[in-house]
């Protein structure tokens, strides 16, 4: 086994048993209390609020993913091409929103709670990935289309059979930095009261105890740290799938 | 040989002006314009645009956006669009600051009015508009920085004129001046203070990582680590190292928080702007043509001369694109400093959602917004004027 | 056959090909050639309306192709362009197998047509099949190309610049291959260049093209005896013409009677090819063989040029 893959096996490892019984490393954060404060975050279980985390960021990333890659081939269809120019626009100008902006000014419209994290992680996932899109389906080369078409090729088939399957690997990217981007805002989503691993911070920060600070801290890192990594393997595989040398993808 | 599209007609109806036509009909007729509340914190009451604003003022409003959404839908000429967005933004912004002064009973401290649904859709509309001409109409490097200089002139102009001076915003602003500022200059010390050490040691790091293939690879692997892990995470992993320092928090009194200031936010945000300005020396320098390398060699030029004279020159533009990916990046950022006491303008957004003020969020986001904003504009016309300067 | 009428092709105010008309015979090469912009990509891309014409009509065995569905019409012309647009996320097998997918043709009827393309363009299946197009070489690109448009068996075949990206050596060897199999098979193809060797080296028939008209559709013989007007005889190089007689001329036409030392040149080579082998070996004269070997007569120096001469 290679040295890089242990290290992943571990950090795994790690974080699933800090997740599951956090008080077996109790021992670990102590030296960081003060006044005898508790050094495992006591309220609230680990595991729930990682799960309830993970879903929020599942659900978001799912619905931006389907309503950018379809933004994305509208775009890109002759039908769409007058809203491609504006679009590129609106993506550049939108990715100077800090996410954080996005989540206080959905707050006052829709509550507190998992809604407004759940729309801000659904409106700033939207630009990677459609970003991503318009990138993989503008970069097929006219020719592959060209003869696609020759072939006699209906519109839908060029698209699934050769354009999405071409732009595949940049759209996984653009799905990649979206989800670790909605694993950091749902972690601020706990300043609106949303469920997710951020509560452990911030009450560590409300009570001044570092051990939940620390605590909370590595598991949102590990946890971005090995998700970013797997999603990166599943993008190497697809890639090698199709065919592309690995330094083209990446 | 691919088909030549045949010069369309200028007058068609136009799909997206038609989009923006509806936007805008819909922002007048079904949607409130601004929001009247008795107190700051009291739940607000909509107005619409014939409610909002005098009679002929309305009228005059409600004509203009209706002429700027015919011209969108049938005008396809990019200036054309331009012109008559800029027109209806020059109406609608005044008017809200009218609409304010008409709202607020004479002597009443306390009544707050915002813009609402219907005037945030009338901006976005002739925003997209223009915003849509202007991409149509590809200006150059010099010809964005004018228009993004008329553009931060009109909104001084209509800032300092005081004639938004009763809008909601501008009371929470002038309720807290002195903070503001004081958290603004914090802000840009937070951003661009850690993007200017990031360069310190980014480009030497990068020129060396260019050199030993060893080194590139570890530092682009590590700060690639870093960069995905989540900035309240990393704030907080740093706090515990710089656990000894503690400061008082602006924030205690919303959230209760207590925590350790500005050096770890500072630190962690260095962190992140190590790995754009790295990997971008480092691409940029790979990017110089060998053929050139070799020519400054069989110059006579030394290793210095070459890296000076030849390599950085061609390498800046891949450089300034990095620099520009962190100013952003760092300027959002920069706004989470506030949530473990290291102040900036996040300190209004997190201080607007503990009270639930709307007016207070935005006096937070909306200058970090227009500040990326700008950043991003003048260093994207920054990368192509030194890559014009190459070609 | 092919029915060209009057085929004609506007954007705007600028004419790409105007009025344009001549008949290809079943099985046989038709080379269509000209100047950069002279329309003869349009005119290809009208066989299969990719471009639609603005008027005039094609007929293929005496079918408006304008009654067939776009795709339909498309499924049953094989069509190859420069460059070759092989899908790069699909293998060799795959990319081959194209139209028979796209016909819903079953999978053993198309795992058999691969293979079989594969062996006629000499790629091993084995070796070639699972293999993706960046791994190929361009001679090989081109070969799956070719393969993949003749997939469905099309009773046409259009191609437009196939030879642009080869370089010299295999592009000989790729126009000798691309004979053979069209011989073999008689499929009927038409083929835009650019390049008037390849013109005279692939084309039963060519259609001269300048400036979006048709100026000369002849044999290449025709073409070089009678050239319809300055511009084809500037084209077709007035310089080279006797070498270009020569190799359009086979050794049959000049064989004489009597003997001589050598190895013997072939009846079916041509004459241009027979001269070369008499300069480069030395010889005055060689012995001529017929298909099966046996020596039919000699041919001479003397005789080719004196059968030049003839030649206007």
């Amino acid at each position: 086994m290679k040295l890089s893959s242990l290290i992943r096996l571990t950090a795994l490892i790690l974080l699933v048993a800090f997740i599951v019984m956090p008080h077996a490393f109790a021992f670990v954060f102590e030296p960081l209390t003060v006044n005898r404060a508790p050094a495992i975050y006591n309220q609230g279980s680990l595991l729930t609020l990682t799960l309830q985390h993970l879903r929020t960021v599942v659900l978001a990333t799912l619905a931006s993913t389907v309503i950018a890659v379809a933004l994305g081939i509208f775009v890109t269809r002759p039908s769409g091409t007058e809203f491609l120019p504006l679009s590129r626009s609106l993506v550049n100008i939108g990715q100077t929103f800090p996410p954080i902006a996005v989540l206080a000014i959905a707050v006052p419209l829709v509550g507190f709670g998992e809604k407004p994290t759940f729309i801000a992680l659904f409106l700033y996932g939207l630009l990677p990935i459609f970003e991503n899109t318009l990138t993989g389906l503008t970069q097929v080369s006219p020719q592959t289309l060209e003869a696609a078409r020759g072939m006699g090729m209906n519109d839908r088939q060029r698209l699934f059979q050769v354009e999405l399957p071409l732009a595949f690997p940049l759209i996984l990217a653009g799905i990649r930095l979206s989800v670790i981007i909605s694993l950091g805002t749902a972690t601020i989503g706990s300043t609106v009261a949303a469920k997710g691993l951020g509560e452990v911070i911030i009450a560590g920060l409300q009570s001044n105890n570092i051990a939940f600070v620390l605590q909370g801290g590595l598991v949102v890192a590990l946890l971005a740290v090995l998700i970013h990594d797997g999603l990166g393997l599943i993008e190497r595989l697809a890639a090698r799938k199709l065919g592309r040398s690995l330094d083209e993808v990446s | 040989m691919l088909g030549v599209v045949p010069p369309r007609p200028m007058l068609s109806l136009d799909r997206l002006g038609t989009v923006i036509a509806i936007l805008i009909g819909v922002a007048l007729f079904a949607a409130p314009f601004a929001t009247y509340r008795a107190t700051r914190i009291a739940s607000g009451q909509s107005r619409l645009l014939i409610e909002a604003l005098p009679f002929t003022m309305s009228a005059v409003v409600a004509i203009v956006a209706l002429a700027v959404a015919a011209g969108a839908a049938i005008v396809r000429d990019p200036l054309g669009r331009l012109g008559s967005a800029v027109i209806g933004l020059a109406v609608l912004l005044p008017s809200l600051g009218l609409s304010a002064g008409y709202l607020t009973p004479a002597d009443n401290t306390f009544a707050r009015v915002s813009p609402s649904t219907g005037f945030w859709l009338l901006t976005a509309a002739f925003s997209i508009l223009a915003i849509d001409a202007l991409a149509r109409m590809r200006l150059g490097p010099y010809g964005r920085l004018a228009a993004l200089a008329v553009g931060i002139s009109a909104v001084a102009l209509l800032l300092f004129s005081g004639i938004w001076n009763e809008l909601s915003i501008l009371k929470e602003y002038h309720t807290r001046a002195d903070t503001f500022w004081r958290e603004a200059r914090q802000h840009l010390v937070l951003a661009f203070g850690s993007m200017a050490v990031a360069c310190l040691l980014g480009i030497p790091i990068g020129i060396a990582g260019h050199r030993f293939r060893t080194l590139r690879i570890a530092m682009l692997q590590g700060l690639g680590i870093v960069q995905t892990i989540p900035s309240i995470a990393l704030f907080g992993l740093l706090m515990a190292p710089l656990g000894a320092l503690a400061a008082s928090v602006p924030l205690a009194a919303a959230l209760g928080i207590k925590g350790i200031g500005a050096a770890p936010a500072f630190i962690a945000l260095v962190l992140y702007a190590l790995l754009p300005i790295v990997a971008n020396t480092i691409a940029g320098l790979s990017q110089v043509p060998a053929s050139v390398v070799d020519a400054a060699r069989g110059m006579g030029l030394s290793e210095r001369q070459r890296l000076l004279e030849v390599e950085m020159p061609l390498a800046l533009p891949v450089i300034l694109a990095g620099i520009r990916i962190v100013s952003v990046q760092n300027l959002g950022l920069a706004t989470v400093a506030a949530l473990i006491g290291g102040g900036g303008l996040g300190t209004f957004v997190f201080q607007g959602i503990g009270q639930t003020a709307i007016d207070l969020v935005l006096l937070g986001a909306l200058p970090t917004v227009g500040l990326s904003f700008v950043a991003s504009i003048v260093l994207d016309a920054l990368v192509d004027i030194a890559k014009g300067a190459l070609a | 056959m092919i029915e060209i009428e009057h085929l004609t092709k506007r954007y705007g105010t600028n004419t790409v090909v105007e009025d344009v008309s001549f008949e290809v015979e079943e099985g046989t090469l038709t080379v269509v050639v000209g100047t950069s912009g002279a329309g003869k990509s349009t005119l290809l891309r009208m066989i299969n309306r990719l471009v639609e014409p603005t008027s005039g009509r094609v007929l293929i065995d005496g079918e408006d192709t304008r009654r067939i569905p776009e795709d339909t019409l498309r499924h049953r012309i094989g069509y190859v362009i420069q460059g070759y647009g092989l899908f790069p996320h699909r293998n060799v097998a795959d990319n081959i197998a194209t139209v028979p997918r796209l016909l819903g043709w079953d999978r053993k009827r198309i795992a058999q047509r691969v293979e079989e393309l594969l062996d006629l363009f000499q790629l091993d299946p084995a070796e070639f099949a699972r293999k993706f197009p960046h791994e190929l070489s361009g001679g090989q690109q081109q070969r799956v190309g070719v393969a993949r448009a003749l997939a469905a068996r099309p009773a046409l075949l259009l191609m437009d610049e196939p030879f642009g990206a080869l370089d010299a050596v295999i592009r000989a060897k790729a126009q000798d291959d691309l004979l053979a199999i069209q011989r073999r098979l008689g499929t009927t193809i038409m083929l835009v260049t650019h390049d008037m060797n390849e013109a005279f080296h692939l084309g039963d028939r060519i259609a001269v093209m300048d400036q979006a008209r048709l100026l000369q559709y002849a044999s290449p013989a025709e073409l070089l005896m009678h050239p319809a007007d300055d511009f084809v005889e500037r084209l077709v190089g007035t310089a080279e013409r006797p070498f270009r007689l020569l190799s359009l001329a086979k050794v049959q036409e000049a064989v004489e009677p009597g003997a001589a030392e050598g190895e013997p040149i072939a009846v079916s080579d041509s004459l241009h090819d027979a001269l070369s082998r008499l300069m480069w070996t030395g010889h005055r004269a060689l012995p001529v063989a017929d298909a099966k070997g046996a020596i039919i007569g000699r041919v001479s120096v003397d005789g080719i040029l004196e059968h030049g001469r003839s030649l206007p």
